[in-house]
């Protein structure tokens, strides 16, 4: 166990060293051959300090990046787990009942939401809260003094909503593909000659074969979201690790563009290699 | 009475029984063109400048939603209902040529393997794929198109990548699984060569699968589009993104100006997305990677 815990470690170091080679070869041609820059990554003129745009109050990058990733961390805490709970808990169900399409009806409020794009919603929450709460924004100016931070949590709450509702609406469609795979192989077929019941074979016998390549499904919509995070975060003036590389692009700070989008490139390494280690070692190879 | 049929009957008969097992996908490509050539219909034309038109002006002529203008007027007087037509036609256009390419970047990549006699010839390509799928494909298309300044034609070839690099892997996987079916093993024992296998029997069940493909990720494009204009990426060039980004300036004075060109989008992809799941159900293509 030990041996395979390593082994996918030091897989995913190699591959996450490879996505940050990828990651500098990308913003070195962005920045030279289409937007003609005259400076390289590798000219010390390029990696300065924090810009004041970025934070009103002296910071280096590492504190700026724990705070923003903080931030981020509160939407993925309920992004993910939301995500992986309703895709989870929908899918097996929409499985079961294949025979009434119930995947496709049970995935269909949230793809039907997924087409929705994300900036547009953000919209829609700020005239809610103008003319139901007469407040513009979203709270950003008030400070909680005591009790829970609610507020923040409802800040992040708003921003993870649309994320989440495209990365459920896959994985419920994900999830009833794997097991309605499995129930139309042969071995069903004998189980039910053998006089096996429909519940028996499919949560006891279906279900049990196919956990390994659910499992598999568990970091597939992260990167996904992810990105949704790139768009959704400055929408919202969200002050987390996607609106940090958007600000970053804007101004040209090659720190700020590097360690952004290798935080979220971090971010879906670990999901990655928490699945992998997790899975049976002959699945993993 | 018994006699063979020549080759132009023979050749006539099959295209007719190919037709109509595609029939369903024919009928779907129906709607496609109807909802095509409305967008294409409207009366918008010429190089129209977002930042112009939604420019702060000291007397608005915006006007609110009524019976003439059913999504109200912008701040020069322009209706937003034709202006947000227009702005779809061209997401819409931009996403279909990003995926073509895509798709045939991917071919590209997967054809310089495919003939390949080893057995995991496909590996590298698989190798390439993992390490590029760690990093999230909006965040490329953001890195891409935000540096270099943005214009659309960044936009279109960074979506086209990312669709290339995501859908590679999957094609490969077809063709390795179009070689294990029990009438390649009694193609090889009859003779055939590899070349002529994958020519005659791998290839037109893998590309069979392609317009599937087409229609599910269009939909997805136009909305990474459709983002990447929001954040200004895609240059000062009419977008519904944009126009929603321009609309939010006057949310309290006009919603209307960023509420109903997102109703609008929205509906559009709503439509290509249902349109996509029922060509890929049709074309039986099975699941696809989440690429944006």
């Amino acid at each position: 166990m030990i041996r395979h815990i390593l082994q996918r470690l030091l897989v995913a170091t190699i591959r996450f060293l490879a996505a940050g080679m990828g990651l500098l070869v990308l913003m070195e041609f962005s920045f030279l051959v289409l937007a003609g820059s005259k400076v390289h990554l590798w000219d010390a003129t390029a990696w300065g300090a924090v810009p004041v745009e970025l934070s009103p109050r002296p910071l280096d990058w590492s504190e700026l990046l724990r705070l923003r990733g903080e931030a981020t961390a509160r939407i993925l805490l309920l992004a993910v787990p939301g995500s992986l709970l309703i895709g989870y808990s929908w899918g097996i169900p929409g499985a079961r009942l294949r025979r009434q399409r119930a995947a496709t009806l049970l995935a269909a409020p949230f793809a039907a939401l997924a087409c929705v794009p994300g900036f547009w919603f953000v919209g829609l929450v700020a005239i809610y809260s103008y003319f139901h709460w007469h407040r513009p924004g979203f709270a950003n100016e008030l400070v909680v003094e005591r009790g829970p931070d609610l507020l923040t949590w409802w800040h992040a709450a708003v921003v993870a909503l649309p994320a989440l509702v495209g990365a459920a609406a896959w994985q419920i469609r994900a999830v009833a593909a794997v097991l309605e795979r499995e129930v139309a192989r042969p071995w069903v077929r004998g189980a039910f000659i053998a006089g096996a019941n429909d519940e028996e074979i499919f949560y006891r016998r279906a279900l049990r074969r196919s956990l390994v390549p659910l499992l598999d499904l568990s970091d597939r919509a992260i990167p996904v979201l992810l990105g949704s995070l790139v768009v959704l975060e400055p929408a919202f003036r969200y002050p987390g690790i996607g609106s940090l590389l958007v600000e970053s692009i804007r101004l040209g700070s090659y720190p700020g563009i590097f360690f952004a989008s290798l935080f979220l490139t971090a971010l879906t390494t670990i999901a990655t290699l928490m699945r992998e280690v997790l899975s049976p070692p002959t699945l993993s190879a | 009475m018994n006699r063979r049929q020549s080759k132009t009957t023979r050749a006539v008969r099959s295209a007719v029984v190919r037709i109509w097992q595609m029939r369903k996908a024919f009928l779907l490509s129906i709607p496609y063109f109807l909802l095509l050539g409305w967008l294409y219909s409207g009366g918008v034309e010429g190089d129209i400048r977002p930042g112009e038109l939604y420019g702060a002006r000291e007397i608005p002529e915006w006007k609110a939603p009524d019976r003439e203008h059913w999504f109200g007027t912008g701040p020069n007087g322009v209706d937003l209902f034709e202006l947000s037509r227009h702005a779809m036609a061209i997401s819409v256009s931009a996403a279909v040529v990003a995926v073509s390419l895509g798709i045939g970047l991917a071919a590209l990549l997967t054809s310089l393997f495919v003939f390949d006699l080893n057995e995991g010839r496909f590996d590298w390509l698989g190798r390439v794929t993992r390490v590029s799928r760690l990093v999230p494909g909006m965040v490329v298309l953001v890195l891409f198109t935000g540096i270099s300044g943005g214009s659309l034609l960044l936009a279109i070839a960074g979506i086209a990548g990312v669709v290339a690099l995501h859908f590679a892997p999957v094609l490969a996987r077809w063709f390795q699984e179009g070689e294990e079916g029990f009438d390649i093993v009694a193609a090889r024992v009859l003779g055939l060569s590899r070349q002529e296998i994958l020519r005659s029997r791998v290839l037109p069940s893998v590309l069979r699968r392609l317009p599937g493909v087409f229609a599910t990720f269009v939909p997805v494009a136009v909305l990474a589009e459709m983002s990447l204009s929001f954040l200004g990426f895609t240059g000062e060039r009419l977008s519904v993104g944009l126009m929603v980004a321009h609309g939010q300036a006057y949310l309290i004075e006009a919603p209307w100006m960023a509420v109903y060109p997102g109703v609008f989008a929205t509906g559009v992809v709503l439509a290509l997305s249902l349109l996509g799941w029922r060509v890929s159900t049709a074309l039986r293509t099975g699941p696809l990677p989440r690429v944006l």
